[in-house]
């Protein structure tokens, strides 16, 4: 679970991923004392991979790399089809541009309201929103359906 | 059309999405690394390094079950856990008697009991919203055997401390 969110909040960057799964646990042993049992054991030990994962991803990347994150990722490359035909999602969500890839990872697939996103990632709720709509329709176009 | 089209697609694959993954190494040294070496840091007299690593392997192990694994299945009995307690009471409780007359290692081990103990009510709090944890259960048994080991560690006899 830990590794799967890390790897789809980093865009499949595999090095950055398995640094914020280990970062992820490091913090999760030093808050452990924290849990006082208002909530199942399994959702606040989601909600504080989720945290850990972001702070620290948001860490790593340089503004540099935040500003050209679009010619950065792959999004110039071809997503390849599978053997069905079709391609993962995987490789569209990869594609995105960070800050819509991080928001459709922790709305779409995480399941986070807008609310908690936009305090996970210290931004309004309306750009969470935002964010959310346009990794929609970047998926809408390569999925085929503009 | 096309719209809905994109939704229902995308919510498929979404549902059909594996969200588990596997590292492509393991990370288990570097987390055990970072974590002995925020223990060194403790200052020895405290005593905490002790607890410290060994509820780190508790966690870790915890941890790493729950992420690394399916859905928990259990064989879950709030009897079972009860039954757990007691019997670890009875048997921590004639350990304890059997060291009464001999003079602790370190002083503060009762402190580390304690902390022990606060961490396998958090446990058993956790186990009552989901009895059917397997990984809960097995972290309850461990923290009571580091509890026994520790009791057993600080009465041991100086010779075998060499």
């Amino acid at each position: 679970m830990v590794h799967g969110l890390c790897y789809r909040l980093t865009g499949g960057d595999r090095a950055l991923a398995e640094d914020a799964t280990q970062e992820v646990f490091i913090q999760l042993w030093r808050k452990i004392g924290n849990y006082r049992g208002d909530s199942k054991f399994s959702t606040w030990l989601h909600s504080v991979s989720s945290n850990v994962c972001v702070s620290y991803i948001r860490k790593q990347r340089g503004w540099w790399q935040r500003m050209f994150n679009i010619e950065d990722s792959a999004a110039m490359q071809e997503t390849a089809e599978g053997s069905t035909g079709e391609v993962d999602i995987e490789a569209y969500v990869q594609r995105l541009p960070e800050r819509a890839r991080m928001v459709f990872v922790l709305h779409a697939i995480e399941g986070y309201r807008h609310e908690e996103i936009a305090e996970m990632m210290d931004m309004a709720v309306g750009s969470s929103k935002a964010q959310f709509h346009r990794a929609k329709q970047l998926m809408q176009e390569w999925m085929g359906y503009e | 059309m096309n719209k809905q089209n994109f939704e229902r697609d995308l919510q498929r694959r979404i549902t059909e999405l594996q969200k588990d993954r596997q590292p492509q190494r393991d990370l288990w040294p570097g987390i055990e690394y970072a974590l002995n070496r925020q223990q060194e840091e403790v200052p020895l007299r405290s005593g905490k390094p002790f607890l410290g690593l060994a509820a780190a392997v508790a966690v870790i192990g915890f941890v790493g079950w729950l992420s690394f694994s399916p859905s928990p299945v259990g064989q879950g009995d709030p009897s079972l856990v009860a039954a757990l307690s007691q019997q670890h009471q009875q048997q921590k409780q004639a350990l304890l008697a059997s060291f009464a007359d001999q003079p602790a290692l370190t002083q503060n081990w009762q402190e580390q009991l304690d902390e022990l103990d606060g961490a396998a009510e958090a446990i058993k709090q956790a186990l009552e919203e989901d009895p059917n944890n397997l990984a809960l259960l097995k972290m309850l048994q461990q923290v009571y055997q580091q509890q026994i080991d520790l009791i057993e560690k600080v009465h041991a006899p100086k010779w075998q401390q060499i």
